[in-house]
């Protein structure tokens, strides 16, 4: 399988999913013009991803902020990969948010509670 | 309202589509009912955790905004008052220069023509003891016109400074 790699920009994320070492990376901001045309590319890897995952999947999501859309394209992903959940293979999203941005993390906790995929939440220290 | 397929509520539509379309049927099987309903069913629980978490994620990172905004608007009333001081004490300094100058040539202009004047007057209205106290007093009156005269430059070159950033804001 490819790698996604998307660079990221003032409005959308860096992308960085390696379907060889099983690190999923979104980081920055999302607030895409239009997020279908961005977030679809995205979703196609994983069904691709989730029929032949490795032994440990890594999702790494360090966001700043994202848009209302956005977060239904996130909940998209998790729920995709809750599959693997499902069919006891190791995963483990690593949610990350700046010391002092307590909506991020509480927005972690959030996505944690709906996809019951199993969560570390991550402080970045400044 | 038909959805595209580049749309990010494209499979929800979908859904609701097709189960509009089975109501439409005129006969129902029991086995179709119960897995439509199924379907329905999880496709609603599927809607309801979406806008339960996408709402509270919107309202918070709303607030996340309204931080930042406040954060940026604090900021913005620093730097104006870093600003201002800024260009009080350039004002301030530009002010100094302009009276010591003023008085360096009052000083002059006294040393050179009204005091001899003055001293040469009262010399001859009074006594020269008295000349000497008049001209005294002189320099007196220049050095104290000194910092009022500092004050008053001062606040005519912050006001017009004042104009200028209030001109290049708008």
């Amino acid at each position: 399988m490819e790698l996604l790699n998307i660079e990221g920009s003032k409005q959308t994320p860096k992308i960085n999913f390696n379907a060889d070492t099983g690190i999923l990376e979104i980081s920055g901001r999302s607030i895409p013009e239009n997020s279908f045309e961005f977030y679809n590319p995205i979703l196609i890897w994983l069904d691709e991803y989730v029929a032949t995952p490795v032994e440990k999947t890594v999702i790494k999501v360090n966001l700043e902020y994202f848009n209302t859309s956005s977060s239904k394209y996130i909940l998209e992903i998790f729920k995709k990969m809750k599959a693997l959940h499902v069919e006891k293979k190791d995963i483990v999203v690593e949610w990350y948010y700046d010391e002092d941005d307590e909506e991020m993390m509480e927005t972690g906790e959030d996505y944690e509670d709906v996809t019951g995929l199993p969560f570390k939440i991550l402080q970045i220290e400044e | 309202m038909a959805e595209k397929s580049s749309d990010i509520y494209y499979k929800e539509f979908q859904n609701l589509e097709q189960s509009k379309n089975f109501l439409k049927k005129e006969n129902y099987d029991k086995s179709e009912i119960q897995l439509e309903l199924k379907n329905l069913v999880e496709n609603y629980e599927e809607l309801f955790d979406q806008v339960k978490i996408i709402t509270k994620i919107s309202d918070r990172l709303q607030r996340k905004l309204d931080k930042t905004n406040d954060k940026l608007n604090e900021r913005n009333i620093q730097l104006q008052e870093t600003i201002d001081a800024l260009t009080k004490a350039k004002v301030g300094r530009k002010a100094t220069t302009y009276i010591l100058f003023f008085a360096v040539a009052l000083f002059i202009v006294s040393e050179a023509f009204i005091e001899p004047r003055i001293e040469s007057w009262a010399a001859l209205k009074f006594s020269v003891g008295i000349a000497f106290w008049v001209g005294l007093l002189l320099k007196f009156v220049i050095a104290f016109m000194i910092k009022p005269g500092e004050m008053i430059i001062e606040k005519t070159l912050l006001k017009r400074a004042r104009k200028e950033i209030i001109k290049v804001e708008a």
